[in-house]
């Protein structure tokens, strides 16, 4: 039988990923010692993909993997269609709308400007609030764009708050709440139902341990 | 200005000899069952107007159609899909005709994806429509016909089975606004049970809430329907959940159990389904080959009721597949090169014709001397060229005469 594959978002959630599959009992040396392979097997039965956030979504989807780990943020702004079948809990975080302190930002009818690492997420959320705004997307801190004065406020992920303290911004809203969620192809789902149930039973079950 | 011409629009392409053959050889073998089964190939118009597809009832988004107005600025679109064009033609076209009414079609639909994501945005279909026909027959001889035409073409795939009508009875119930029964079917349908949960867990508890929390894991084999069987308060729902079971079983009684998967939890987009929802699929292929479904609403649109059920298959989907597997090869090169002698052209063109005609194939030479035609004949891997002076030598393709 052919292992199943999951592709693990690179970094911290591939390492709170592989601490429960180590919870389960798999074995994850292979992972742990990767050195500078991309696709390491992980107990006799699952394969590891390492990939870019928005990449194991696009491999998820096309059905070349069959099941995925990625944030709630990557599917806002990146996803279509797949199942997505378990809240994992940990890589916890929230979208936000932050501008510079003591500002109004609902205040007054100009349109007003977003910077954004995130238009789909910011542009569903202004939609839902029938708002007519100016997105401008940028890649690195977008922290910077209203204190350059390119934007009003910014839509962001947001952890402790801490870099919006000591750049003199705060959150006005919170957008939604992010977590790190397990995702499947559709087809791989009928077509291999019977394993992946187990492996989403066990990774639930090693969740609610935590 | 920059220049396009060198390349075509994301998400189409060029099919080239191999390519074709194995689009031909699908269409060939899935059309060739819907024919032996009585359907009748029908073709609708590569452009429509905008208000045969309208989103209402389409479920297909606007922004996923190609739009241009045509000379009196009216919205005109490329299909976007077979089944609407084909009721809008039916109820319009063959509405005193006998029913029911069995039509096949090949055609390319066209849908305008999000960029970069490696979809299609032209892509051929073939399916069938039988209108006018409601129950478990019709729905048996569609479903019967999917399983027969996909067979020819590939061995392994699995047919899933649900019903558009058993998520509608259980939250019919539901003391709910539309959109929230829009944000719980969405769930359902991505197996977002951590979502599906927030959203119930705001409602009162209730035996139709705990029925819709289960509602995307009711899914395998026939066992489903006796763990959805308690959850049926209502007659419909319970009615729904019978008629699907029975049609498992006569499906079983087809020799289609091992293939066979229920979903109770396949509610689709806003769309057209209105009954059994069906689709099939295999591995290596993260989406469905074939999706179908009963549509008894649609005609009406059209002014005409009539109840309907059919299915469409990705055809190119399989024809990549049989690529792959290595199923279909590039074309061989003729049999016979037939190159004249100056002065014989039109006898070696009514010489090639009588090889044709006998079941050669041949290729004339547009060469003028025998060694060029020799070459070509090298380099094509021909292994007989024919040359027509008064009579016919026949050499090799190395140039030696046999």
């Amino acid at each position: 039988m052919k292992p199943l594959r999951i592709a693990l978002t690179k970094g911290r959630l591939e390492k709170d990923t592989v601490a429960l599959f180590e919870t389960i009992g798999f074995d994850c040396e292979a992972v742990k010692n990767k050195g500078r392979k991309l696709i390491l097997p992980v107990g006799e039965h699952l394969e590891v993909v390492l990939a870019k956030a928005a990449d194991v979504i696009t491999y998820v989807e096309h059905g070349v993997c069959d099941l995925g780990v990625v944030g709630k943020d990557t599917i806002m702004e990146y996803g279509t269609s797949f199942y997505e079948v378990l809240d994992l809990g940990f890589g916890r975080c929230r979208f936000a709308l932050a501008a510079p302190k003591g500002s109004d930002f609902f205040s007054g009818y100009a349109s007003k400007t977003i910077a954004t690492k995130y238009p789909n997420v910011a542009r569903n959320y202004f939609e839902s609030k029938a708002m007519d705004i100016r997105f401008i997307k940028i890649e690195g801190s977008v922290e910077l764009a209203p204190l350059l004065g390119l934007s009003d406020a910014i839509v962001d992920i947001v952890e402790t708050g801490s870099t919006l303290r000591e750049n003199g911004l705060e959150v006005v809203e919170t957008v939604c709440d992010i977590s790190a969620r397990l995702i499947v192809n559709t087809a791989s789902l009928k077509l291999r139902k019977a394993e992946i149930e187990e492996l989403v039973a066990q990774m639930e079950q090693a969740t609610q341990e935590k | 200005m920059k220049n396009y011409n060198m390349i075509t629009p994301e998400g189409t392409k060029d099919l080239l000899f191999e390519d074709c053959l194995a689009h031909r050889y699908v269409e060939r073998t899935l059309t060739g069952v819907f024919s032996s089964r009585g359907f009748n190939e029908v073709v609708t118009p590569g452009l429509e107007f905008y208000d045969v597809f309208d989103p209402d009832f389409s479920g297909i988004a606007q922004e996923i159609m190609y739009k241009m107005s045509d000379r009196h600025g009216r919205l005109v679109v490329m299909r976007p899909d077979s089944t609407i064009p084909i009721a809008r033609m039916t109820a319009t076209r063959l509405q005193k005709q006998r029913k029911p009414i069995r039509l096949y079609y090949v055609q390319q639909i066209y849908r305008s994806n999000p960029g970069l994501t490696g979809r299609r945005n032209e892509m051929m279909q073939t399916g069938i429509e039988l209108l006018g026909a409601a129950g478990r027959r019709a729905d048996l001889e569609v479903i019967v016909t999917a399983v027969e035409a996909l067979s020819k073409c590939v061995p392994n795939f699995r047919l899933e089975l649900g019903h558009a009508g058993f998520f509608r009875a259980l939250t019919a119930q539901l003391p709910i606004s539309d959109d929230l029964r829009e944000d719980i079917r969405s769930s359902i349908e991505s197996k977002n049970y951590a979502a599906l949960n927030t959203i119930l867990d705001t409602l009162e508890d209730s035996r139709q809430v705990d029925a819709v929390r289960r509602l995307p894991r009711l899914f395998g084999g026939e066992e489903v329907f006796a763990q959805a069987e308690p959850l049926c308060e209502d007659e419909e729902s319970s009615a729904t959940l019978a008629y699907l079971h029975e049609l498992y079983q006569s499906l079983v009684e087809l020799g289609l159990g091992d293939r066979m998967i229920v979903d109770l939890g396949l509610v689709q987009r806003n769309d057209y389904y209105t009954g059994i929802i069906f689709s099939a699929y295999m591995e290596n292929i993260g989406d469905a080959i074939l999706l179908g479904g009963r549509y008894d609403k649609l005609s009406e649109q059209f002014g005409s009721p009539m109840p309907a059920v059919g299915f469409a298959v990705n055809v190119d989907a399989l024809a990549e597949l049989l690529l792959k597997q290595g199923r279909i090869q590039p074309p061989k090169a003729v049999d016979i090169l037939v190159h004249s002698d100056s002065g014989y052209e039109i006898k070696a063109l009514q010489y090639a014709s009588q090889l044709a005609g006998s079941g050669y194939k041949c290729e004339s030479s547009v060469f003028t001397t025998r060694e060029e035609a020799l070459a070509y004949a090298r380099a094509q891997g021909i292994r007989r060229v024919d040359f027509v002076n008064g009579s016919v030598e026949t050499m090799n393709g190395i140039g030696e005469k046999v």
